[in-house]
Order: structure tokens, then C-alpha cells, then sequence
């Protein structure tokens, strides 16, 4: 079946469908985090007491993550640049290093979890605690989607530019707008859990 | 269009500097240990702050169609909603008088 108004603009909603659909998407993606990130300042608000979250975190870990995902975000971005510069090529080399981000953002964020679980600090010895692992693992879990679907757009999916460069085009800057939301994501969770 | 690609990559790199030293900035004010009523609010502009900034520019919001701001605008409105509600109604602690008691 073919996906209508990949490349032009639908002229009631003036976008093509898939940027309409990755928005509806991100939409229902802001409710569900709210929801946690609700149950945090709920549970949080209501505690007799709590933990000063950057002695049980490790911030320099946090940080270094931070800086981590958002030259990640920014390496999607000039990939969709360099593709809408005409270079293949450039593009496989930022969408290449943007995986990458990825990928050494998980293996800090499996240092720290090793880290909590040699202490014996599990999702069930606080609420704090709780609310750390449902949080950070939820976001880990966009992490690890988001990769698939850049490893496959930097891999097989990369066909497309041959016959359809434009949609192909699209379909990074789609992509690239749900990685620009995972760490929009991490920019909130990073103050909540670790610093505030 | 190189030139046009070039200046919007220089665009980019600048909008990295600005996250990087926001980013600078948030955990150094941490290490303050300011009082929560100064430092939550001063944490959460400055999240907010950037996450502006990755929206406008990487997620190209900046000039973007109604039909993605509408959505968001109602995601947004009830996003606040579930949060403000759930805490007038349930941490009404926080706010000196019970919610509930305006429906006496």
C-alpha cells in the first residue's frame, strides 16, 4: 500500500503524513512521562522524607550522559543536513556517530544501574529509588528503539535515497524528531533525579 | 544551497554551545545546595530553557504549521492539568488548604 503525502504537504493539514503522525505520537509520549513525571512530584510532595538524590546518583555520570545525548541530538540534525546537501556519505557518518551517541549512553547508564544493584539499592528499597529505575529504564527503552530505527535507516533503509531522496529525506527528519524528544526527555530527568 | 547548509550547520553548532553551557550551569548550581524554593524553580527554567531550544531548532518548531502546534498546545494544557490537579487534590499540603474543602 502506498503511504499517501510522504514528500508534499496534505493541503488541509499543510504537513506531509508523517510528520503529522510522529507529532501525534510524541503528543501521547508527553502524557505518558507526565503521568510519571506527576507521580514523582506527588510522591515526592507527600514524603516525610527523602534522600538527597545526588548522594545516592552519581551526577558526574548524569552529566557526562547529558553532554552525551545532546551531541547525539545534534549529529541527527546535521545528518538531515547533510541529506538535504546532497551527501549520502555525510550523512552515514553523522547518523553513524549519532548510533554511537546512543550506544555509549547506554553503556554509562548500565555502569550506573551495576553500580546501584552491587549496593543493593534495587527499585524496591525506596520510593525514590522507584521512581528512578521506572523513569530512567522507560527512557532507556526510547533509547534503545530510537537506535533501531537509526540503524536501520543508516544501514538497509539508506536504499531509499537511490529512488526516493526526498522521502528519504523526510523520513530522517522524522526520525530525527523523536531522538530531539528522547533527549528532551533526559533534559528534564537529569535535574528531577539527580540535582534538585 | 552549500552556502544555505552551511549556515544553517553554524546555526546548529551554536544552539550545542548554548545547551552545553546551560547544561554547565544547571549542575554548577546544584553544587550551591541552594534552598528547594530558590533552586527547584532556577533547575526547572533552565530545563525548560533548553529543551526550548532542541524543540525550536532540531525538532524545527520554529515556524512550524498550526496543525503541530494545536495538538501540542492541547497536549500541553493537559499535561499541566494532570499535574496542577493531582497535587491540588491530593498534596494539598503544600498549598496550606484543602482542595477538597471548596466542595463543601
Amino acid at each position: 500500500m502506498e503511504i499517501p503525502y510522504t514528500t508534499h504537504a496534505r493541503p488541509d493539514t499543510g504537513l506531509t503524513n508523517p510528520k503529522l503522525g510522529i507529532w501525534l505520537f510524541l503528543a501521547s509520549e508527553v502524557m505518558l512521562f507526565g503521568s510519571l513525571f506527576s507521580s514523582y512530584a506527588l510522591l515526592r510532595s507527600g514524603a516525610t522524607t527523602w534522600p538527597q538524590q545526588s548522594d545516592v546518583l552519581s551526577v558526574p555520570l548524569a552529566a557526562l550522559n547529558t553532554v552525551v545525548l545532546i551531541a547525539s541530538s545534534v549529529t541527527m540534525v546535521l545528518a538531515w543536513a547533510s541529506l538535504k546537501n546532497k551527501s549520502v556519505e555525510r550523512y552515514r557518518l553523522f547518523m553513524g556517530l549519532t548510533i554511537l551517541g546512543g550506544a555509549i549512553f547506554l553503556v554509562v547508564k548500565t555502569i550506573e544501574y551495576s553500580e546501584k544493584f552491587s549496593h543493593h539499592l534495587y527499585p524496591a528499597t525506596s520510593n525514590f529509588l522507584g521512581l528512578y529505575f521506572t523513569l530512567t529504564g522507560l527512557h532507556a527503552l526510547h533509547v534503545i528503539v530510537g537506535m533501531i530505527v537509526n540503524g536501520y535507516l543508516w544501514g538497509p533503509g539508506v536504499k531509499m535515497w537511490r529512488t526516493e531522496p526526498e522521502r528519504f529525506t523526510n523520513r530522517i527528519e522524522v526520525a530525527g524528531i523523536y531522538w530531539h524528544f528522547v533527549d528532551v526527555v533526559w533534559i528534564f530527568l537529569f535535574p528531577v533525579l539527580y540535582l534538585l | 544551497m552549500t552556502h544555505d547548509t552551511t549556515v544553517k550547520v553554524k546555526g546548529y553548532l551554536a544552539v550545542f554551545g548554548a545547551l552545553l553551557v546551560l547544561t554547565m550551569v544547571t549542575v554548577g548550581i546544584s553544587y550551591l545546595h541552594l534552598p528547594h524554593k530558590i533552586g527547584v524553580p532556577i533547575g526547572l527554567s533552565i530545563a525548560i530553557a533548553k529543551a526550548a531550544l532542541v524543540a525550536m531548532f532540531f525538532m524545527h518548531l520554529k515556524g512550524e504549521r498550526p496543525m503541530v502546534m494545536w495538538p501540542l498546545g492541547l497536549t500541553v494544557f493537559l499535561f499541566v492539568g494532570l499535574f496542577v490537579s493531582l497535587l491540588l487534590s491530593e498534596a494539598d499540603h503544600l498549598f496550606g488548604s484543602r482542595f477538597v474543602d471548596a466542595f463543601h
